[in-house]
């Protein structure tokens, strides 16, 4: 099979991946200070994609092994050929873009691992998956970053809101805009990289650059732009769930959030316990909404995103393996699995446009500008023969 | 299957610790901003700067050229 024909889709859709990624992640900065006006929507987005472009620059640490040691590879484990880590990479694609379909916040990691897994399966059978790492290094953490956001968040809202009175909670919203940006600036030096190291993967495997290299300068220049602009454009969806849905979230709640966010992974990457970004951001607002007197969360959304969590795996391992099965036709096999991800993304965007969510709802009056209010339809005035009661009044019944 | 419970629990104090540090130091300075007295100002300006100095270590913690 020609491998650089194989090389440049993998590419691609590498960068497919790093787009989606993009959108699917803006919500865990943005999505508070969206909801509490901190920020106008489109600024807020800006502000994402700015600083996901200079994050993916900012970091030079070497891409890490994609897999994590998840796929056991070298000698006696699988050989990753470019035609798994395309299967791999449609599978995390197609359920990156479901997903986002549905407004749910899901780890864009877990979706890559999965479709990886998936695609090794096929490739190499089930003994090609270490089954203790998949718990120790996904599941078990899947449970522990909620919890542990939840928790942090849900004492510094109980901080926030015993020192401050009412009125100088507004003050909150300066705030965020510093922190929602460090959490933006984090995820862009992380979330960059995986594409990076799944294009210098597949140049190793194809031979075109030595085993063991970094990767070169145009494969980070363009996985920055892919992420920029896919955080540019929004993923409001995923906005609307985590920044309305769950909870209604005021600015204390937002700083909140967003210190428990941001204080959380870089505990987690720094102390060597590492989680997701999304399962961090999502516990945080959960835990908010749980620390405000007066404030609910609902349980049905949680519920949702935490089942969402469940399947991410496997339903993109699913979707890996099969492609996977596909590209062992050969050639061909590649281009039917090429068409079939170009159609699912295709039918995804069609049916996301049927019922839109974009910037237009999340705009809020800034506060004091006085709002207009809808004209109402003009009574018709009761005629002098008609009866009152067209304008019931206190005591024309009795 | 192997689970860091030791680095699981750095890393819940860890984080607990520095966003109720955060949160606190911001709020009272909010709190201080809201009154009459002189001394009130200064200081609640000074807890803004801290808090600036603390999202300036997180940049610190974020850029990885910046620390070994």
């Amino acid at each position: 099979m020609d491998v650089t024909l194989l090389v440049a889709l993998v590419i691609a859709l590498a960068l497919i991946f790093d787009f989606t990624n993009g959108f699917h992640d803006t919500a865990n900065a943005m999505a508070t200070p969206i909801a509490t006006g901190a920020l106008k929507p489109k600024v807020a987005v800006a502000i994402a994609a700015v600083l996901n472009l200079v994050g993916a620059f900012l970091s030079t640490e070497v891409a890490k092994t994609i897999s994590g040691g998840l796929i056991k590879e070298g000698g006696s484990g699988v050989r990753i050929t470019p035609a798994l880590i395309l299967a791999g990479l449609i599978g995390a694609i197609v359920w990156n873009l479901v997903t986002w379909l549905l407004g749910l916040p899901s780890s864009s990691s877990h979706a890559l691992f999965g479709g990886l897994i998936g695609a090794a399966i096929v490739g190499a059978g089930f003994g090609a998956i270490d089954g203790g790492v998949l718990v120790s290094k996904v599941l078990i953490p899947a449970v522990l970053a909620p919890l542990t956001a939840g928790l942090v968040s849900f004492l510094a809202t109980k901080i926030a809101y015993g020192v401050t009175r009412k009125r100088e909670r507004d003050g909150f919203k300066i705030g965020q805009i510093f922190t929602s940006s460090l959490v933006s600036l984090a995820h862009g030096t992380n979330d960059a990289q995986k594409t990076m190291g799944v294009i210098t993967l597949a140049l190793i495997a194809a031979g075109v650059q030595p085993a063991g290299s970094g990767p070169a300068v145009w494969v980070i220049g363009a996985c920055a732009l892919a992420i920029a602009a896919g955080t540019y454009s929004g993923g409001w969806r995923i906005i609307k769930t985590l920044g309305r849905d769950i909870t209604d979230i005021e600015p204390a709640q937002g700083f909140a959030a967003e210190s428990a966010t941001t204080a959380t992974i870089l505990a987690s990457s720094h102390l060597g316990f590492a989680l997701s970004t999304t399962q961090v951001a999502s516990g945080s607002v959960i835990g908010v909404g749980l620390g405000r007197k007066g404030a609910s969360v609902r349980w049905g959304t949680a519920g949702r995103i935490a089942l969402g969590w469940l399947i991410t795996i496997p339903a993109s391992g699913v979707v890996g393996a099969v492609a996977a099965m596909l590209s062992q036709l050969g050639l061909w096999g590649v281009i039917l699995d090429v068409v079939l991800a170009m159609g699912a993304i295709l039918t995804v965007y069609l049916v996301a446009r049927k019922r839109r969510i974009d910037a237009r709802h999340f705009t809020q009056p800034a506060p004091g500008v006085f709002v207009r209010p809808k004209r109402r339809k003009k009574k018709p005035l009761p005629t002098t023969t008609g009866s009152t009661a067209v304008v019931p009044t206190k005591g024309a019944n009795t | 299957m192997t689970i860091d419970w030791l680095a699981f629990v750095t890393v819940v104090v860890g984080s607990l610790v520095s966003a109720c540090l955060l949160v606190a130091l911001f709020s009272i300075g909010l709190r201080l901003s809201d009154g009459t007295a002189p001394w009130r100002r200064p200081v609640s300006l000074a807890l803004f700067v801290v808090c600036a100095a603390v999202v300036l270590f997180g940049i610190y913690l974020i850029v990885p050229f910046l620390h070994p």
